[in-house]
């Protein structure tokens, strides 16, 4: 059997050095890389094509699930945290075991061999890992540019966004940064008490509202803080209103 | 409440009916008086100065001994006295007249039936006022237990227990000398958290302490990220202030703070004291992108309460995010 090509993502050195102990006491597993962040292991993953993930979730910049849904291969994604209120969400991202910090020996064995049927014998699809199910709405917008860099935006911060064929442009603070995204998809994501779709176009961040104008009969445009115009169609201000 | 002033009031009846009944009695023991007319000549003079005894209560509440000049009390009852005892006279006068006639007696007895039962009244309700203020206090001192101890069960963060755990099982394999070390600044690092959280007041110099032995253990597992800075005068390390109200604010700077931001930085402390008022300014890197939940955390929102608890609304707490740093301020008079 090939090694197993692993990379270990945690903010805390002594966290990567339990992990790099135990694996490096298991002859089937290889160490690719050992990521401190969100971004280096977004790289480390597309550089190494790894088999599995030993993911951290509450790291600096990029979450775990953050990680997982800027990745464009899916390797066996096993969750290592403090938190036990995360172990929901990594069932449904089809994470394969969810490893609670400080672990035993005897249940990290455990965890690696699962780790060698599921290679060995792939079950479940471990596929659709960036389609996590969210609970709360989205509190960031992580965007991967086609230059490999990442961006990471607060949805506080977000203006409006404006539907650009199948993708999104993002406008913040004056600048625009576009996503491979339908504007449905990311308004379903958003808070709703905040982000409205007044437009089938446009998705508005209502704190961003200055007035609303009647522009002719029947049309209206919503002008922003910043004056910016932006139109508003006659179910947009329907839903509008029903928020302001 | 209601359902006992409807049953004192049904007693207080009963007992009017009683005399009533009483009187009755009394009057057909003379041969010359038939059972109506006695019944007639006791139950509605009876009858009524058990309303009119009942009836004084609403003078009595609406004017309270404490906050009513006594020359209102007086005058007021003198005259609601006089009105009452004058109705009694006139329903004296329309029953059979068997008992005696001298209307003035009758005058008085009425007087002095309103004027003990004006006594009474306030003697039940200055014992009503005192258990609802007994009652009142008593809900307040559960309150601030409360209080206290969901502050120290905040304070006491499981997931830093947890990471700590992980950052010795870790050092156990690699270097067992760390590991013994940092067990024990995890041990010495809670005794003082419950040996301070047990008393009312303690130096800031103590909180300090505190706040400095649990960044110790930060340091542990963030390495080279977490940085401090602390400066404390030496007027402002003997000012008195309650137990733990630093700790979880450091902690939040290290959670929401350093945490967020993938070089670290500096967590600064400092405090003064001048013209009787601690300041004190907890500062730390944040990410403005970090995930942030909406409202204020709970570290906060307890030191909130507890600052104005402890004085009054005078003390104040200030939070301040601007370009990559987050700040809170505290400013606490010295007669807390």
């Amino acid at each position: 059997m090939a090694m197993i090509r692993t990379i270990i993502v945690d903010d805390e050195p002594l966290a990567r050095d339990v992990l790099r102990e135990y694996l490096g006491a298991d002859e089937d597993f290889e160490i690719v890389a050992e990521c401190a962040n969100g971004f280096e292991a977004v790289r480390a993953v597309s550089e190494h094509d790894p088999d599995v993930l030993f993911l951290d979730i509450q790291m600096p910049k990029l979450d775990g699930f953050e990680v997982l849904e800027l990745l464009d291969r899916s390797p066996v994604v096993v969750f290592v945290t403090a938190y036990d209120e995360y172990a929901l969400r990594a069932f449904e991202v089809h994470a394969l075991d969810y490893l609670l910090k400080p672990f035993s020996e005897e249940r990290f064995r455990a965890v690696t061999q699962r780790i060698k049927t599921q290679i060995q014998q792939p079950r479940a699809a471990v596929a659709p890992l960036g389609s996590a199910l969210r609970h709360k709405p989205l509190q960031r917008i992580v965007v991967r540019g086609e230059d490999g860099t990442i961006q990471v935006i607060a949805a506080a911060r977000v203006d409006y966004v404006e539907a650009d064929d199948d993708a999104i442009v993002i406008a913040t603070g004056g600048t625009k940064i576009r996503k491979q995204q339908s504007i449905g998809d990311l308004s379903g994501e958003l808070d709703p008490d905040r982000f409205v779709r007044i437009h089938r176009s446009y998705l508005l961040n209502i704190e961003r509202v200055d007035k609303i104008e009647l522009y002719a009969k029947d049309s209206r445009v919503a002008i922003l803080r910043d004056g910016t115009r932006l139109p508003v169609s006659r179910s947009g201000y329907a839903r509008l209103k029903e928020l302001l | 409440m209601t359902f006992d002033r409807i049953r004192v009031g049904a007693y207080a009846l009963g007992a009017w009916m009683a005399v009533a009944i009483l009187l009755s009695l009394a009057l057909i023991t003379r041969p010359e008086v038939p059972l109506g007319k006695a019944v007639l000549a006791a139950f509605p003079p009876s009858l009524l100065l058990g309303v009119i005894a009942l009836a004084a209560r609403y003078p009595c509440r609406a004017m309270p001994l404490r906050k009513t000049p006594f020359s209102r009390v007086l005058s007021t009852h003198i005259g609601t006295a006089a009105a009452a005892a004058g109705l009694w006279v006139v329903v004296w006068k329309a029953t059979p007249n068997l008992i005696t006639s001298n209307l003035p007696l009758i005058f008085g007895v009425g007087v002095v039936i309103y004027d003990s039962a004006v006594t009474v009244h306030y003697l039940t309700l200055e014992l009503e006022a005192s258990r609802i203020a007994e009652d009142a206090a008593l809900r307040y001192q559960v309150l601030a237990r409360e209080a206290e101890l969901k502050a120290f069960k905040a304070q006491v963060d499981p997931h830093f227990l947890f990471n700590s755990l992980n950052a010795v099982a870790s050092l156990c394999g690699s270097r067992p000398g760390d590991a013994r070390e940092m067990a024990q600044l995890m041990a010495d690092f809670f005794r003082l958290t419950l040996r301070l959280s047990s008393r009312e007041r303690i130096t800031l110099a103590e909180e300090i302490d505190l706040v400095s032995r649990y960044l110790a253990i930060e340091k542990v597992r963030f390495g080279a990220r977490l940085r401090t800075n602390i400066n404390i005068d030496t007027a402002a390390g003997e000012f008195p202030v309650p137990p733990l109200l630093l700790q979880p604010l450091v902690e939040n700077a290290v959670r929401h703070g350093i945490a967020s931001v993938v070089d670290g930085g500096t967590i600064d402390i400092a405090a003064n004291a001048n013209d009787g008022v601690l300041h004190i300014r907890i500062e730390n890197p944040a990410d403005p992108d970090r995930p942030q939940p909406r409202g204020e955390s709970i570290g906060l929102q307890n030191a909130r309460g507890r600052l104005a608890a402890i004085s009054n609304g005078r003390a104040s707490l200030r939070t301040e995010e601007a370009e990559g740093k987050y700040r809170v301020e505290i400013e606490l008079p010295s007669s807390c």
